[in-house]
C-alpha cells in the first residue's frame, strides 16, 4: 500500500487530537486528546520506517510511547490531585501564569 | 675614585640621609635628624669636590662623562638608562646646591628647633636636596624628568609643611599644579625629541640634534618652547610666576633654600643644558630672552610695592632668575652661571636673615609693622645689608659682578638685544631701590615695640596665629613651635650667615671683568660646542655696563634713602596719587585673578556642570532608558502571558504550522 | 600547574564555605583558609614570573580538546601579556581576603566564596587561550561580583547591582555573539570550527565581518573598563560595593578589559582595528578628559578615585590603540601600574572614612595626616604614583603610552598631555582635603593598625619596587606585545 494513506491517516488523527486540545476545556479531555496527537506521530514513524526498511522509526516510536506513558503518570496524577483539592476542572480557570 | 663615582656619592648620601631619619622618625631625639640631615649634606658637597678635583685632571676636552647603573626602561627603541653626567656644568651646579643647602640645613638645624614637624622638615629637605641633585646630574631625559618632578614635590611638600594652615597648602596645591604643567610639557619635548633624533642621553641628542633638524626648523623651535614650558615653570617666570610668591608660605630656610638658592635656578640650568638644541632654535632663545627680560621687570616692580617681607624677597628672586634666563638664552652661559652662584649666596643670606627678624618678631611678616631692629639686631642687619649690598649690585659685591657680565653680553650681541641691556640696567635701578626700601624700612627709624623688648633682652613670643589670615594657629603639628630662634643667639644660625655673607662680598671677584675669568674657563668644556663661545665681551662693553651699572646701584640707593628716611611720607603721596597703578602693582598686574577666572572656576564650572547635568541626564539616562526599553518590551509581550493553556497551544500550534508551510515552501 | 592557580582559590573558598559553624568566630577560621589558598595562587603566580622565560612564547601551556563536536579546547597559557596580570590579581585578591579577614560581615562563608569565584573566574580569564574559554571566564566573573556587591553592598545596592548586571550583560552578549561568529565565519572550506586563539589569528576574517565582531568585542571591553560613555554602571556601584571588592573590582576586572584588547580584538581582528583606530582613541581620550574633570569636582574620595579610573583606563586604551609596541607596551605597565595603586587608594579612602566618622565625604576630612604619619606617607606614595609622578614606573608606562601615540597621531598625544596635568591636580587635591588642612569637625587622626598595615605596605613595596626598575615588566611582555601589535601594523601598511 502507498506510504501516502498512513500519512493522511496519521495527519487526520493528529488534527483532531489538536482540535480537542484548542476547543475542550476539561482537562481530562485535553490529556486523551495529546495522547492522539502522540499517537499519530507514532503512526507516522512506524510508517516511515516500513518505508526504509530500518527499525529506526521503530524505536522511536518505543520512546515516544513510553514518554507518552509518563506524561499519562504525571497529567492523571495532577488532575486526581486538582479533583480532590475541589478546584475546577476547567484549563480556562487556572491562569495563574498570567504574566 | 673616579668623577662618576663621586657623582653617585653625591646622590646616595642625601637619599640615605632622607630614609634614615624618615624611618627613625620616633626615635631620633632632639636635634639629632637635624645634624645627620646636615652630615649627609656636607658629605655630597665634600664628593662634589671629590667629583671638581677629578674632572680637572681630565684633559679639557674629555670632561664629559657618564655612567649608569641599570635599564630603566629599554623596549620598543625607546631606551633610557638610570645613568648620571658628570661635566663642568654638572659640578658646577652640585658645587652650588650642595654648598648653599649645606649652610641652610645647619641654620635650620636652630631655626625649626622647636617645630613639631622637626624630623619630618629634615627628611623632606633632604629628599629635596637628592632631587635637586639628581636633576643636574642626571644622564637622560628620563632622570631630567624624574629630578624635575621630585624637586616639584618636594617643594610642595615644604610649603605646606605647616599643613593646617589652609594658606600653605592652597599655595602647594598651585606651585605643585604649575610645576606639573612645566614636567608636562618637558615630557612631550622629550618624546618629540626621542621622536627626532631616537635617543634620549643628553650626548647623543646633542650629537644628533644638528642632523635632524635644520636652523631654526619650526620642529626644533616647538621642542625648545616645551622645554621652556618647563623651565618657567620651575624658575617662576610668566606667566608661570604666581606659585613663588605664594610659595613662602613655607618655613623661611626653605624659602631660602629653594625658593631662592636652588629648585627656582633648575630652569636656568635646563636652558644652559639644553644649548646645543636652543642655538639650533635661536626664535625660542630670542622668546626666552624676552620673557626673561619683561618678567625682570614685572617682578621689580611688583616689589616696589609688597608689604611682606618674604614676599619681597620672593619677587626679587624672580626678578634676579629673569636676569639668569635672559642672560643663559642669549648665550651668556658663563655670566647667567655666574649670577646663579652669586644669587644664590646673597639670596640665601637675606632669606636667612629674614627669618631671623621674622623669629625675632613672633612671626610678623609685614614690613609696615617693622621699624628700627638695628641696634636690636646688630648681627642680623648687617648680614641683611650685605646681601642687599650684593643684590643692589652696589660695586665691588658681587652681584654687582655677576649682573654687569651679562648686560655687558647682552652689548656685545647688539642690535635688538640692547632692549635687553636697557630692561636690566632700569631692572637694576629697582632692585637697588626696594632692596633698600627693606633695610631702612626694617632696620632703621624708630625702634618698634619688639625691638625695644629684644633690646632689654627679652625675645617676644606672641600668639601663634597664620601671618596671611589672622587665623589663630594650631600648634599641634608643627608651625614654629613655642620657641623662637633667631641668629643673634644661635650659633649654627650665625655660622653659616658669616660664611654667606663672606661668600657675597668676595664671589664676585672670581670673574672681574678683565682680571679673572675662573667660571667662564672652568665651564668652558660644557659649552665648547656652542656657536658663541668665542664671542669675547670687548672692553668699551664692559666698561659701559659697569659704570651703568654703578650708577643705577648707586641711584637707587639714593632714591630709597630720598624716599624712606629723607622724606618718609612720600610713597603713601605717591599711593594717594596714582591709586590705580598702585593697585595694579599691589595686585601683581592681576595675573592670579586672570588665571582664576580664566582657567580654575570654568574648569570647576565645566566639572561641576558635568556631575550634575551631563552625568545625570545623558549617563543617567542611557541607564534609565534601557530600563525604559526593556520595560516597555515587557509590556508589549505580557499580553502573550495570558496564562490561558489553550493560548498557548494555539501559539505552538500556529508556529509549527508557520515552520511547516515555510519549509515545504522552500524546499520546492 | 596553571590549572592549579586558577581552581585553588575556588577550591579554597568551598573548603571555607563547607566550614563547620563551630564557635562564634564571625567567620573568622573559614576566612582564614580562603586568605591561605590565597596566599599559595600568589605564591605560586611568582613562580610563575620567577620562571619565566622572555624570550619563549606562550609558556606552561595546557591544552586539551574540551568541546570537540564546537573545537572548544581547554587551553590556557602564560605569556608577557598576562604574566603580571596574574600575579596582580594574585596580589590584590590576597590582599582583599586579608582585608576581609579583619572586618566582620554577615554570612562570611558564603561571602568568601564568592571572593574566592571571583578570583578563579578573573584568573582563567587571564590565563585563557581559547575564545570560547576567554568568553566562559569572562562572564563568570560576573556572578560573584553580582552577589558581592548586592549582598555585602552598602546602600542602594540594588540598583547599583542591577545597574552593574544590565550593562555588563549586554556586553557579554554581545561577545557572545561575536565569538560564535568568528569561530564560525573563520572557518573557510574544508575547515574544522575553533576557537583555540593562536588558530584563529592564522585565519583571516574578511574586512566587513571583522568590523561587526570587533565593534562587538569592543563594547564588551569598554563596558567592563570602563571608558566613557559607557561607564554609567561605575559611580553606583563602586558607591556600593564593599571595600574589598571595591579594591579587585577596580583593579582587577577593569584590567580584563583592557587585556582583552590585547589578547583577542588586535590579533583577531587586525584590519578593524585600524579602521576604527581613530574611534577608540577618541573614546580614550574623552575618557581621559571627562574622567579627569569629574575627578577634579567630586566630593566623595570614592568618587575621585572612581572617575580617575575612567581616565587611567582611557590612557591604557590611549596607548593599545596607539597601536604601535611602544603605546602598548606602555599599557601592558600601566595595567599593572594601576591595579597596584588603585587597591591601595581604595583601602586608604576606607580607612580614612572610618577616621571621618564614616562618611567618605572630603569636605567633611581634613588634617587627618597630624597623628598618622604613617598612613600620611603611604598615601602620599599612592597618590604620587596614581598622579604617575616622573620616577614611578606609571610615569614611564604613560610617557611610553605617549610616546606611542605620538608617533601615530600626534594631536591625540598632545591633548592626552593635559590629561597628565589633571591627574596631578585632582590627586593632589584629594590628598590635600583629606589629609591636611585645619583637622574636620568629628573626625579624628587616628595611626593605621597592623593588620591594616599588612595589606598595604606590601603593595606599597611593589609599587616602589616597579618605580626603581619598570624594566623587570617591560623586559618580559615585550615579545608578546611585538607580536600583538605586529598584525595591526600589517594592516596599517596595507
Amino acid at each position: 500500500m502507498d506510504i501516502a494513506w498512513y500519512l493522511v491517516l496519521s495527519a487526520f488523527i493528529f488534527c483532531i487530537g489538536g482540535a480537542g486540545v484548542l476547543t475542550r476545556r476539561s482537562p481530562l479531555v485535553i490529556l486523551i486528546c495529546l495522547e492522539l496527537m502522540l499517537n499519530a506521530g507514532n503512526l507516522a514513524l512506524v510508517a516511515f520506517a516500513r518505508m526504509t526498511g530500518t527499525g529506526d522509526g521503530q524505536v522511536f516510536a518505543l520512546v515516544v510511547m513510553i514518554v507518552a506513558a509518563c506524561e499519562v503518570v504525571v497529567g492523571l496524577g495532577l488532575i486526581v490531585a486538582m479533583y480532590r483539592s475541589h478546584l475546577p476542572m476547567d484549563v480556562d480557570d487556572m491562569s495563574e501564569l498570567h504574566g | 675614585m673616579t668623577a662618576t663615582t663621586f657623582g653617585w656619592l653625591v646622590l646616595a648620601f642625601p637619599l640615605a640621609g632622607s630614609i634614615v631619619i624618615a624611618l627613625g622618625f620616633r626615635r631620633l631625639p632632639g636635634r639629632t635628624a637635624g645634624w645627620i640631615g646636615s652630615a649627609a649634606i656636607g658629605l655630597a658637597f665634600a664628593s662634589s669636590i671629590g667629583a671638581l678635583i677629578d674632572l680637572q685632571s681630565h684633559p679639557a676636552d674629555a670632561r664629559t662623562l657618564t655612567s649608569s647603573l641599570w635599564d630603566y626602561v629599554s623596549t620598543a627603541g625607546v631606551s633610557a638608562k638610570l645613568g648620571i653626567l658628570v661635566d663642568p656644568l654638572a659640578v658646577f651646579m652640585c658645587l652650588v646646591v650642595s654648598g648653599v643647602s649645606f649652610l641652610i640645613h645647619v641654620y635650620s638645624v636652630a631655626y625649626m628647633d622647636s617645630d613639631q614637624g622637626y624630623r619630618r622638615y629634615f627628611s623632606y629637605l633632604n629628599f629635596f636636596v637628592f632631587s635637586m641633585l639628581l636633576l643636574v646630574l642626571a644622564g637622560n631625559f628620563v632622570i631630567l624628568i624624574v629630578g624635575w618632578a621630585f624637586v616639584g614635590f618636594a617643594s610642595y611638600a615644604l610649603i605646606s609643611f605647616w599643613y593646617r594652615r589652609r594658606t600653605a597648602t592652597h599655595a602647594g596645591i598651585k606651585a605643585f599644579v604649575i610645576n606639573v604643567i612645566g614636567d608636562v610639557g618637558l615630557v612631550i619635548a622629550a618624546i618629540l625629541i626621542q621622536r627626532g633624533t631616537g635617543a634620549l642621553d643628553f650626548p647623543g641628542v646633542f650629537a644628533r640634534a644638528g642632523d635632524t633638524w635644520g636652523q631654526n626648523e619650526w620642529g626644533i623651535v616647538a621642542i625648545c618652547l616645551l622645554i621652556l614650558v618647563g623651565a618657567f615653570a620651575k624658575s617662576a617666570q610668566i606667566p608661570f610666576h604666581t606659585w613663588l610668591a605664594d610659595a613662602m608660605e613655607g618655613p623661611t630656610p626653605v624659602s631660602a633654600l629653594i625658593h631662592a638658592a636652588t629648585m627656582v635656578t633648575a630652569g636656568v640650568y635646563l636652558i644652559a643644558r639644553m644649548h646645543p638644541l636652543f642655538e639650533l632654535a635661536p626664535t625660542a632663545a630670542d622668546i626666552s630672552a624676552a620673557i626673561g627680560a619683561f618678567t625682570l621687570i614685572f617682578a621689580a616692580s611688583v616689589a616696589l610695592v609688597v608689604t611682606d617681607l618674604k614676599r619681597i624677597i620672593a619677587y626679587s628672586t624672580i626678578s634676579q632668575i629673569g636676569y639668569m634666563i635672559m642672560a643663559v638664552s642669549i648665550a651668556a652661559y658663563g655670566a647667567g652661571m655666574f649670577h646663579l652662584m652669586t644669587h644664590a649666596f646673597f639670596k640665601a643670606l637675606m632669606f636667612m636673615a629674614a627669618g631671623s627678624v621674622i623669629a625675632a618678631m613672633a612671626g610678623v611678616q609685614d614690613i609696615d609693622r617693622m621699624s628700627g631692629l638695628r641696634r636690636a639686631m646688630p648681627f642680623t642687619s648687617a648680614a641683611f645689608l650685605i646681601a642687599a649690598l650684593a643684590l643692589g649690585a652696589f660695586p665691588g659685591f658681587s652681584g654687582y659682578f655677576s649682573k654687569d657680565e651679562i648686560l655687558a653680553f647682552a652689548a656685545e650681541r647688539g642690535g635688538g638685544y640692547w632692549i635687553l641691556w636697557a630692561a636690566g640696567t632700569v631692572g637694576a635701578l629697582a632692585t637697588a631701590l626696594y632692596a633698600f626700601r627693606m633695610i631702612f624700612r626694617v632696620f632703621f627709624g624708630e625702634p618698634n615695640e619688639e625691638a625695644r623688648e629684644l633690646q632689654e633682652g627679652r625675645l617676644p613670643h606672641g600668639e601663634h596665629v597664620n601671618p596671611a589670615t589672622g587665623e589663630p594657629e594650631d600648634t599641634d603639628v608643627g608651625y614654629p613651635g613655642p620657641e623662637h630662634h633667631i641668629a643673634e643667639r644661635e650659633a649654627a644660625m650665625r655660622g653659616p650667615m658669616t660664611i654667606l655673607a663672606v661668600l657675597a662680598i668676595v664671589g664676585g671677584f672670581v670673574q672681574i671683568p678683565g682680571v679673572t675669568h675662573v667660571i667662564e674657563h672652568f665651564l668652558d668644556p660644557t659649552f665648547a660646542d656652542s656657536r658663541f663661545i668665542d664671542v669675547e665681551t670687548s672692553t668699551g662693553h664692559e666698561a659701559l655696563a659697569l659704570v651703568a651699572g654703578a650708577v643705577s646701584s648707586l641711584a637707587g640707593i639714593a632714591l630709597a634713602w630720598a624716599l624712606y628716611v629723607r622724606n618718609p611720607g612720600t610713597t603713601l603721596r605717591l599711593v594717594a596719587r596714582f591709586p590705580h597703578l598702585h593697585g595694579f602693582l599691589v595686585h601683581k598686574w592681576y595675573f592670579d585673578e586672570a588665571y582664576d577666572a580664566l582657567v580654575v572656576r570654568p574648569m570647576l564650572a565645566l566639572g561641576r556642570g558635568a556631575s550634575t547635568t551631563f552625568e545625570r541626564v545623558v549617563i543617567g539616562g542611557m541607564a534609565s532608558g534601557t530600563a525604559l526599553a526593556v520595560r516597555a518590551g515587557n509590556s508589549a509581550v505580557r499580553v502573550a502571558q495570558s496564562g490561558l493553556l489553550r493560548n498557548y497551544a494555539l501559539l505552538v500550534m500556529t508556529g509549527a504550522t508557520a515552520l511547516g508551510l515555510y519549509f515545504l515552501i522552500v524546499a520546492r | 600547574m596553571l590549572s592549579i592557580l586558577i581552581f585553588l582559590p575556588l577550591l579554597g573558598g568551598i573548603i571555607s564555605a563547607a566550614w563547620p559553624r563551630g564557635g562564634d568566630d564571625g567567620g573568622w577560621r573559614a576566612g582564614y583558609v580562603s586568605l591561605l589558598f590565597a596566599t599559595v595562587t600568589l605564591g605560586i603566580s611568582i613562580g610563575l614570573i620567577a620562571d619565566f622565560d622572555s624570550k619563549a612564547g606562550l609558556q606552561h601551556v595546557t591544552d586539551f580538546s574540551w568541546i570537540s563536536q564546537l573545537g572548544i579546547h581547554y587551553k590556557i597559557g602564560v605569556d608577557g601579556l598576562n604574566l603580571f596580570l596574574i600575579a596582580l590579581t594574585a596580589l590584590l585578591w590576597t590582599g582583599a581576603t586579608a582585608w576581609s579577614l579583619f572586618r566582620q560581615w554577615p554570612r562570611p562563608r558564603n561571602y568568601y566564596l564568592m571572593l574566592a569565584l571571583g578570583e578563579t573566574a578573573a584568573l582563567g580569564a587571564f590565563c585563557a587561550q581559547d575564545l570560547a574559554l576567554f568568553v566562559l571566564f569572562f562572564d563568570l566573573m560576573l556572578v560573584p561580583f553580582y552577589f558581592l556587591i548586592g549582598i555585602w553592598g552598602g546602600e542602594r545596592r540594588v540598583q547599583a547591582t542591577t545597574k552593574f548586571v544590565i550593562y555588563t550583560l549586554v556586553g557579554s552578549f554581545l561577545m557572545l555573539a561575536g565569538a560564535v561568529a568568528t569561530g564560525v565565519l573563520a572557518a573557510g572550506n574544508g575547515q574544522h570550527v575553533t576557537f583555540e586563539l593562536s588558530e584563529l589569528a592564522g585565519r583571516h576574517l574578511s574586512t566587513g565581518t571583522q568590523d561587526w565582531i570587533f565593534l562587538f568585542f569592543a563594547a564588551a571591553f569598554l563596558v567592563k573598563m570602563p571608558a566613557f560613555p559607557l561607564h554609567g554602571w561605575l559611580p553606583d556601584a563602586y558607591r556600593a560595593a564593599p571595600t574589598p571588592v571595591l579594591t579587585v573590582l577596580s583593579g582587577v576586572l577593569s584590567k580584563v578589559g583592557a587585556y582583552g584588547f590585547l589578547r583577542i580584538a588586535l590579533p583577531l581582528y587586525p584590519d578593524a582595528a585600524v579602521h576604527f583606530q581613530d574611534l577608540l582613541l577618541v573614546i580614550a581620550l574623552v575618557s581621559i578628559l571627562y574622567g579627569s574633570v569629574m575627578a577634579f569636582s567630586q566630593d566623595s574620595a570614592t568618587m575621585v578615585v572612581a572617575y580617575s579610573s575612567i581616565a587611567q583606563l582611557g590612557f591604557i586604551t590611549l596607548g593599545i590603540f596607539s597601536l604601535r609596541a611602544e603605546g602598548a607596551q606602555g599599557a601592558v605597565l600601566q595595567m599593572v601600574n594601576h591595579g597596584l595603586v588603585v587597591a591601595p587608594l581604595f583601602f586608604i579612602i576606607a580607612l580614612l572614612s572610618a577616621r571621618a566618622g564614616g562618611t567618605d565625604d572630603l569636605r567633611r576630612m581634613g588634617g587627618l595626616a597630624a597623628r598618622a604619619p604613617v598612613l600620611a606617607a603611604l598615601f602620599l606614595i599612592v597618590s604620587l604614583a596614581t598622579l604617575a609622578i616622573p620616577g614611578s614606573a606609571n610615569f614611564m608606562g604613560e610617557f611610553l603610552i605617549l610616546t606611542g601615540v605620538l608617533k601615530a597621531k600626534i594631536v591625540y598625544a598632545l591633548v592626552a598631555g593635559t590629561g597628565v596635568a589633571l591627574a596631578a591636580v585632582y590627586m593632589i587635591r584629594l590628598y590635600q582635603r583629606s589629609m591636611h588642612n585645619p583637622l574636620a569637625a568629628g573626625a579624628e587622626s587616628r595611626e593605621l593598625t597592623t593588620a591594616d598595615g599588612l595589606v598595604i605596605v606590601p603593595v606599597v613595596a611593589v609599587i616602589l619596587a616597579l618605580a626603581l626598575y619598570p624594566q623587570f615588566v617591560l623586559h618580559r611582555s615585550e615579545k608578546a606585545v611585538g607580536t600583538v601589535v605586529q598584525q595591526p601594523q600589517g594592516a596599517y601598511i596595507r
